[in-house]
């Protein structure tokens, strides 16, 4: 049996460990913490502006290869990109994302924005803003991180990106998540509303606020464990219901990131969280084990193949110092580097060039020097690592990282399949 | 280190350094157990890389005592902060003035045992009776229905005294075993199945004379007591032998010297690290054993479905789940992951009069999943944890060697 170590536990990490382990491979997942995903808005973003607002993502991909040949869209195609997109929906179920990977929503963000994004929870659709369609968004007095006026005017004076405008008007309703407290995060209100009861006097206090016709925008607090307080929220009301996700605490971030940590354990990871991966060894040319700083002591992870998945400059994967000295954090990895200056002063204008830096890697996610040959012949990347990439601006962050997580794990499955085939024919 | 050094690092280290990479991302507030069931504890982000830039020698924020110091942050922080750590030595700081007699004697874990061994069903009878428990709760602020030990009538020691060793002569050299004061006087059949089991697979078992590591002190703040006992006991367990490795059954007092000693009180001692690094969780050496392909897997079948809980102090070691992967060896055992970050106890902190109430919310999940999975048995690798889920949910709970005991053919 093949065993694989993984670094990196955010979503290109914990897609990659459950294929592995379902392809048959013993694997470890090595976190230094909770991975990003918690932090998301729940959602699977594959290309959301390319400059300009995508409406079909993966038609769009071939056209935005070309314009962008570094990009990690340039190897891993429109194909690839859906199928996997449709993997993670598969793996977390219709509970918590839907949609089509070929075609975006277009849903209110927490600013009265609207953002362009392949699939969502199903607790969001009902918030698509399409030509004539009518929001009462309602704020929670106790939750700070929410303000339906600046959702609701936001969105009233938006030209759609399909044509036409929506009609959204604001509420503010006094709902203590527990008694007495007078600021409560949107986790706490999610657990909160886990609570039939809970959820039945929330019903109660929101229905009356509601108009014939109109969807009801909220917080997305809508239950964390159960995830379909939400439907049952909207049947209590009788009026379409949609989350409009949070800063951190995500809620919806956080129901995907434990759906999928409990399938890969259920697929079999062996998931070792809280530990730093702090050196290697790599004699000849691939690596044999990394070393993990364990309260205790360094511990060895021997493997066959690694998978690096451990995000940006965001969480340490990359580092930059005040001269742009740039290193990748666990094998010094060799990076691709934008030519000229990697910061500009231009604040508002166009992206930094800085986001641009990773490591480079052939089709099958092998780390090479850029331009060149594989580092090692068994350290692979996937996810936000890769060069070449704005993700946050171009809305790819979540596409990027479960595809080339499908490649990388096929990749090592694969040539793990044919050291077997070579070996029984020697 | 001299008295109360421990409290002035605590005073003016503070993990600072660890301080300035916490990015508000909000990630240690979704994991703390206490958090999520009481408003007494606002988080601790809000008690610990927040309201540490408003200390000052003093405390802002005395929400900080509700911390059960089960570490849960640490262990999920992305960014690398020592919350947990903070927090306990924030709290060291606060309490420095005004450390509760409570405090001071639900920390003698030794004198404790020393004491009711020898009257063990009298003490276990006396620990029944309610009103006198009344009494204790109101005398010393120690809850009336708080999770007790159960005595036992022989110590670990008065059984390596009395036995004949049954198992074939080592193959394997010497191993020296550490077992805690819970496991020495009060889950003694847990150190007893351990020292079988390594024998069984070779070893040579050096039990030397020990003491308590002061985990329940430091825990509690009292930094000057822990450190003088958690110094003593590595003096001897390294009497056994410079080289070898110590092997525990007592999953908290392993992370107390890997981990807790040095990065909470600043015990900045050669004795400890050496100790710290050559010490293994029992299960943690199983799998060791297994990963290099040593560990014999002639296991019996165990007919078995049932859950495991991993401690939250033997999750902060950042080792993963030993067990779990252990417990996968022996045919017919399913083992289920308790899903729980903890289960209330948190050493002594469920035993207090003002506290008790929150443990057992924080426990309740635990307890339900327990009764849902299989009522009869479950598992756990930490003494005071077990107390804590036998009384929340009526279970057998026994430390997972238990299995591997039996799978082996040693009973």
């Amino acid at each position: 049996m093949t065993r694989v170590v993984v670094i990196g536990a955010g979503v290109s990490g914990l897609v990659a460990a459950i294929r592995l382990a379902r392809g048959g491979a013993a694997v470890t997942l090595l976190a230094k913490g909770t991975g990003g995903l918690q932090l998301s808005q729940g959602t699977i973003d594959i290309l959301g502006y390319a400059p300009d607002r995508v409406e079909r993502p993966l038609d769009a991909l071939g056209d935005f290869a070309q314009a962008n040949p570094d990009h990690p869209y340039a190897f891993l195609d429109a194909e690839l990109v859906g199928a996997s997109a449709s993997y993670v929906a598969e793996l977390v179920g219709a509970e918590l994302l839907v949609g089509d990977p070929a075609v975006n929503l277009q849903l209110p963000t927490a600013v009265g924005a609207v953002r362009p994004t392949a699939l969502a929870s199903p607790s969001m659709t009902a918030g698509a803003c399409v030509d004539g369609a009518k929001f009462v968004i309602i704020g929670l007095k106790q939750l700070k991180d929410f303000y339906p006026e600046l959702v609701a005017h936001n969105l009233n004076r938006t030209d759609l990106p399909g044509g036409g405008r929506l009609e959204a008007r604001p509420v503010m309703l006094g709902f203590p998540a527990r008694e007495g407290e007078v600021d409560s995060s949107g986790l706490t209100y999610a657990r909160a509303l886990d609570d039939p009861a809970t959820r039945k006097r929330f019903a109660e206090a929101v229905k009356p606020l509601v108009a014939e016709g109109e969807s009801v925008g909220l917080p997305a607090v809508l239950g964390l464990d159960d995830h379909n307080a939400w439907s049952d929220i909207a049947d209590l009301i009788g009026a379409p219901v949609f989350e409009i996700p949070l800063p951190p605490p995500s809620v919806p971030g956080m129901r995907l990131n434990r759906t999928l940590t409990a399938v890969a354990k259920a697929s079999g990871v062996r998931v070792v969280p809280g530990s730093k991966v702090t050196g290697y060894r790599s004699p000849g040319g691939s690596v044999a084990c990394v070393q993990l700083a364990t309260a205790g002591g360094i511990r060895e992870f021997a493997a066959d193949a690694f998978l690096l998945s451990t995000g940006g400059f965001e969480s340490g994967a990359l580092h930059a110092d005040s001269r742009h000295n740039l290193r990748e954090s666990i094998f010094d990895l060799p990076l691709r580097r934008p030519e000229g200056a990697l910061v500009h002063a231009d604040y508002w204008g166009d992206p930094q060039p800085l986001f641009l830096v990773g490591v480079e890697t052939g089709p099958d996610l092998l780390v090479r020097h850029p331009g060149g040959d594989a580092v090692y012949d068994n350290l692979y990347a996937a996810g936000g690592i890769l060069a070449g990439a704005t993700r946050w601006q171009e809305k790819s962050g979540e596409g990027i990282a479960v595809a080339s997580a499908v490649k990388a794990a096929d990749s090592i499955l694969a040539a793990a399949s044919s050291a077997t085939t070579e070996g029984a024919a020697s | 280190m001299n008295p109360s050094e421990g409290i002035e690092f605590a005073q003016t280290q503070v993990a600072r350094a660890s301080l300035d990479h916490c990015v508000k991302c909000t990630i240690c507030e979704t994991h703390c157990p206490v958090a999520a069931v009481t408003p007494k504890f606002t988080g601790p982000k809000f008690v610990g890389p927040q309201a540490e830039r408003f200390r000052h020698g003093e405390s802002v924020d005395h929400s900080l005592d509700y911390c059960s110091s089960c570490g849960a942050c640490t262990l999920a922080c992305p960014q690398g902060v020592k919350i947990a750590e903070l927090n306990g030595q924030a709290r060291a700081v606060m309490k420095a003035d005004e450390m509760p007699l409570r405090d001071r004697l639900i920390t003698q874990t030794t004198l404790m045992g020393r004491a009711m061994t020898p009257l063990a069903p009298v003490a276990n009878a006396a620990l029944s009776i309610k009103p006198l428990r009344t009494v204790v709760e109101k005398v010393l602020g120690i809850h009336r229905d708080a999770p007790m030990p159960h005595a036992n009538t022989q110590t670990i020691t008065g059984w390596l005294k009395k036995r004949t060793r049954t198992a074939p002569a080592p193959t394997r050299g010497p191993i020296v075993f550490f077992h805690g004061c819970a496991g020495g006087y009060f889950e003694v059949e847990t150190s007893k199945k351990s020292i079988e089991v390594l024998e069984h697979l070779g070893y040579e078992v050096l039990v030397p004379k020990q003491g308590c590591c002061g985990l329940a002190e430091q825990s509690n703040g009292l930094f000057d007591g822990a450190t003088a006992k958690v110094l003593k006991l590595c003096d001897e367990l390294r009497s056994s032998g410079r080289d070898l490795t110590i092997i525990s059954s007592s999953g908290s007092c392993t992370g107390m010297l890997k981990h807790e000693a040095h990065e909470i009180m600043g015990v900045d001692d050669d004795r400890l690290a050496d100790v710290g690094t050559r010490i293994r969780d029992i299960m943690e050496f199983l799998l060791e054993l297994h990963d290099a392909g040593e560990l014999p897997t002639d296991f019996a079948e165990i007919p078995l479905t049932a859950v495991y809980h991993a401690p939250c102090q033997l999750k902060s070691q950042g080792m993963g789940q030993p067990a779990m992967e252990v417990l996968k060896l022996i045919p017919g055992v399913e083992a289920i992951e308790s899903g729980a970050t903890c289960c209330g106890i948190a050493g002594t902190y469920g035993l207090k009069k003002e506290k008790y109430e929150i443990a057992q919310a924080v426990g309740k999940p635990l307890f339900d999943k327990v009764r849902e999975v299989n009522p009869e048995f479950a598992m756990c690798d930490t003494e005071t944890c077990r107390w804590q889920i036998r009384k929340g949910s009526g279970a057998v709970v026994e430390h997972p060697i238990f299995l591997v005991h039996q799978a082996y053919g040693l009973s």
